[in-house]
């Protein structure tokens, strides 16, 4: 009976025990069918191997990174590292989740406050006359009558909303299909925290498992002891079907 | 031998010997040297940031694999959802990235072919081919990697190798 090829590429791959390595070897000896078959696996094998990229392919791209780590990491030592070459991700639903976050804002507090300036509030609101949206709201300015004062715009976002929550405002952003900002997660950078490769699902900082397409497959997910948890605590893949990407 | 990965001798032990294995996973997922090496070096950041401690040299290897593994084929995919979308949009012409010009080395003809051919693999039988005849691991380690059974690898390699001796001859590649 004549080898198949799995049996020839194991054996070629060195990973045949005795006595079949033996067994395989003598057949290849009187068998020119399996050995042609054999050659051409090795062939194959070859090609892969040859193409691969070289040394002087690798020397620059090790020589630049090690001296980026150098520069960044090593010579200051623990605590003191860069963001400069950190990856900065932030998506387009996220910036139109903060710009939206911003309408909100405005049109919210114009609203509430309208006119009334008098009001003892510590941010003072601009007084606007002009139907809000999106193209005119960074030309907002603060009324003349408060020039010395901080105007709205001075503020971040994230003070914006820390004022109107210390006022007692429920505050609440969410723009369709996306999920809520909260005070916590503004500004903190979303990186993808585990795989499950069987899925083929991505597990990212702020709680989203996503398909390969980027479809949202559930929110507010946990890495928890390598396995990925909902909010609840029921367990949705276990440690053995994910893989935890670092950091 | 034990490493701590946060500890500035070792890391440079483990950098010197182990980027060249990770370049080349990288490379040989992503086929762009450019993102193959923002890839290493953010698993490399990672790696000494986390200041972990491993038992032996080759589990500080393979635990930089299965990253630079993962980061890479996270590339690929967001890659190809990004062009899928783009090529509704517009489909201008295809630059092949394996005979690029502009190159520093010249490839040789049959060098950009088994490139491409592999590029072009299933990312299954893709991960194990790279695996193991780039970064040299056997199929125990693969296993360890990928997290998958050992009889796993011993059929992903022989279907890649199936897949790519159809490619190569589709191409009449004279592999050397």
């Amino acid at each position: 009976m004549c080898l198949d090829d799995q049996i020839l590429n194991t054996y070629l791959d060195n990973e045949l025990t005795e006595p079949w390595k033996s067994q395989v070897e003598e057949h290849l000896s009187y068998c020119s069918g399996c050995r042609t078959r054999y050659q051409n696996l090795l062939k194959v094998s070859d090609a892969v191997k040859s193409s691969e990229l070289t040394a002087a392919e690798i020397q620059p791209h090790q020589d630049r990174v090690l001296s980026m780590i150098e520069k960044n990491y090593l010579s200051k030592g623990k605590g003191k590292k860069s963001f400069l070459r950190r990856t900065f991700r932030l998506s387009a639903p996220q910036m139109i989740g903060v710009a939206a976050a911003f309408v909100v804002v405005f049109v919210g507090s114009w609203a509430v406050f309208g006119h009334n300036n008098a009001s003892g509030s510590t941010i003072l609101l601009p007084d606007v006359n002009t139907t809000i949206d999106l193209n005119n709201i960074t030309q907002t300015r603060s009324s003349d009558n408060n020039t010395t004062s901080k105007s709205l715009e001075n503020y971040s976002l994230d003070e914006i909303l820390k004022n109107l929550d210390a006022r007692g405002y429920d505050v609440d952003i969410r723009l369709k299909s996306i999920q809520p900002l909260s005070l916590d997660k503004i500004g903190t950078e979303v990186t993808e925290i585990a795989r499950i490769e069987e899925a083929d699902i991505t597990i990212t900082s702020d709680g989203l498992a996503k398909g390969a397409d980027g479809t949202i497959i559930a929110t507010g997910v946990l890495l928890k002891d390598d396995q990925i948890v909902a909010s609840d605590g029921t367990v949705l893949w276990t440690a053995e079907e994910t893989t935890v990407l670092g950091n | 031998m034990e490493i701590r990965s946060g500890d500035e001798l070792a890391f440079r032990q483990v950098y010197n010997e182990v980027f060249p294995v990770v370049m080349k996973v990288a490379y040989h997922v992503t086929y762009n040297q450019d993102v193959a090496e923002d890839i290493c070096q953010d698993a490399f950041i990672r790696f000494y940031d986390k200041d972990m401690s491993f038992p032996s040299m080759d589990d500080a290897k393979f635990w930089l694999i299965r990253v630079v593994k993962n980061l890479s084929i996270n590339h690929v995919k967001r890659k190809m959802r990004e062009s899928a979308s783009l090529e509704k949009v517009m489909r201008g012409p295809q630059v092949n990235p394996f005979k690029d010009g502009a190159s520093e080395l010249i490839l040789k003809e049959s060098t950009a072919a088994v490139r491409k051919a592999v590029s072009e693999l299933p990312e299954i039988y893709k991960t194990v081919i790279v695996l193991r005849e780039y970064a040299g691991l056997n199929y125990k380690e693969i296993a360890g990697v990928l997290k998958i059974s050992e009889s796993n690898v011993k059929v992903r390699v022989h279907r890649a190798r199936k897949e790519l001796e159809a490619t190569l001859d589709r191409e009449e590649v004279n592999v050397p």
